[in-house]
């Protein structure tokens, strides 16, 4: 069979694609790509198409060895990335013929690799997705992260792909960013003093950062509520607890939830603080709807 | 009706600021509607207690045509009327040994063990919601009597099945789970189920009874102790 073995798999390697959205009303979380901006380019770069599969890598030493000729694609977070021990360059794609060993070393600037192979990886959907979600049992590889000795197929690939992205359009990461916010749920909740605070802070990314959400710390918040009736949460939602501190909702959150929000950072500045280390400076800035639908269209145009 | 932002490509719909059956219903009906529409731009539709989240493809909608749309698709809500749902009848093994606090909620209320079972079983429940866990249902409402407040300090692990109550409200666990529930009795019963194309029986429509079994029913329908 055609594909990789696993020899090392990296703590925390996924299975991923754009999420699964049939079964919410049932409580099912959409999880999928943390950074759409990185996973679509990889697809790109391979012409794929946009509902296939790739890894999510967030932990570094993933070495996988191909048992036929395939090419890669590469983007995400800057990486050591070798291929048979020769460093290579990411956000590009690679052809590999068989026993090629690809390694992702040390991951240097951002947190997520995405490592994507032409026409995908040759797995089922589960209920229409192949996304991983751990704490569901769902999707990729029997519903857990990749572990050494699994193996991935793929059809092997011998024609001449040869992409790279243009250098604008690579990812920078630094320590610092700012998160566009359309007003949302209930902002009306929140005085105009209390809604100033918010948008004239800086906060700090804690530790309780993950596929499921990212706590701050900084500068209290007060609603005027304690808790809400549960409702639908949306990607991005910023959850106001009686803390005070803000937790920005991301892939893997639960689909109901009973804290007010404040209001919403926009899907395409969620993925780029996906990329962002513990520690690193967050502010917000408040955008109105009609321009943030813009900013996401002319995003998702690149990919279509 | 109140639509609000929820997100940039996400808008959510308000019914009546209140937990009632009636609101429940309009809701139910509601999201009948929008279901039947079949309009591809829906790309996520959460229906909870008061309202309905609705994740919308803004290249076909952006946030002031989708509010005209669900304005217009919406309304005229009728009553809903579920009569043709049958009523899902779910075996519990209600007994202390699985019910670890079926004797809190009895002194609690003021009942005996057994008043208590048999209150909780001759409700027929609504769903109001479904979510925290995959196949978590919300069902409501539990007669006042047997009505108690969540444990103060929520246990580590529920038992997959374990069949409980908080406040005016009755659920199952759908796998083990931290949770702060008072729990009754245990269920062979599964709410999430990957055999199922549907992975849940449970929708938001549903009605549903518990029915009290013996320990051997409980054993011989797989049930562990």
């Amino acid at each position: 069979m055609s594909g990789f073995e696993v020899i090392s798999s990296g703590i925390f390697t996924l299975l991923q694609d754009k999420g699964r959205f049939n079964f919410t009303h049932l409580g099912v979380t959409t999880s999928g790509y943390m950074d759409e901006y990185s996973a679509f380019f990889c697809h790109k770069l391979l012409e794929n198409n946009k509902d296939s599969n790739l890894l999510e890598i967030a932990f570094s030493n993933v070495i996988l060895k191909a048992t036929a000729s395939t090419t890669i694609a590469i983007t995400g977070a800057k990486c050591e990335f070798f291929i048979n021990d020769i460093q290579k360059s990411i956000w590009q794609t690679h052809r590999l013929k068989k026993e090629d060993i690809i390694k992702v070393g040390k991951l240097l600037e951002g947190q997520r690799v995405y490592l994507g192979v032409k026409n995908g990886f040759n797995i089922k959907k589960e209920f229409d997705s192949y996304s991983t979600t751990i704490k569901e049992s769902l999707g990729g590889l029997n519903g857990q992260q990749i572990k050494k000795a699994d193996f991935l197929p793929f059809d092997s690939f011998n024609s001449i792909l040869n992409r790279r992205v243009k250098n604008k359009y690579v990812s920078k990461y630094s320590d610092e960013l700012t998160l566009r916010v359309v007003l949302s749920y209930q902002e009306d909740s929140f005085l105009k003093k209390e809604k100033d605070k918010f948008f004239n802070s800086i906060y700090e990314i804690t530790p309780d950062f993950n596929r499921m959400a990212c706590k701050l710390s900084g500068e209290k918040i007060l609603s005027s509520r304690n808790g809400i009736i549960s409702e639908g949460i949306a990607f991005g939602s910023i959850q106001i607890p009686n803390d005070g501190q803000p937790i920005i909702l991301l892939k893997e959150r639960q689909t109901i939830g009973g804290y007010p929000k404040i209001g919403s950072v926009l899907n395409i500045d969620c993925f780029k603080l996906s990329q962002m280390k513990i520690g690193s400076k967050i502010k917000f800035e408040e955008i109105d709807i009609f321009s943030a639908q813009e900013k996401m269209k002319k995003f998702y145009s690149i990919f279509s | 009706m109140n639509i609000k932002i929820a997100s940039v490509d996400c808008v959510i719909i308000y019914f009546e600021e209140i937990i009632s059956k009636e609101i429940s219903q309009k809701v139910k009906s509601a999201y009948k509607i929008l279901k039947d529409l079949n309009n591809s731009a829906f790309i996520e539709i959460i229906p909870s207690y008061n309202s309905i989240f609705i994740k919308y493809d803004i290249f076909k909608y952006d946030f002031n045509s989708i509010k005209l749309f669900l304005k217009s698709s919406l309304a005229d809500i009728k009553e809903f009327e579920n009569s043709d749902s049958s009523i899902i009848n779910i075996d519990v093994y209600y007994d202390k040994e699985v019910g670890l606090d079926l004797e809190i909620v009895a002194k609690n209320a003021n009942l005996s063990i057994d008043e208590v079972i048999k209150i909780h079983s001759s409700t027929i429940y609504d769903v109001y919601a479904i979510g925290f866990l995959p196949g978590f249902a919300y069902l409501a409402s539990i007669d006042e009597r047997i009505i108690t407040p969540r444990l103060k300090t929520p246990r580590k692990k529920i038992p997959k099945g374990s069949v409980a109550i908080a406040d005016n409200q009755t659920a199952v666990y759908p796998k083990d789970s931290p949770g702060g529930w008072n729990i009754l009795g245990k269920t062979t019963f599964e709410f999430f189920d990957k055999n199922l194309d549907t992975l849940s029986p449970i929708l938001i429509d549903s009605k549903i009874k518990f029915n009290p079994i013996s320990k051997e029913e409980f054993i011989s329908q797989g049930g562990v102790i």
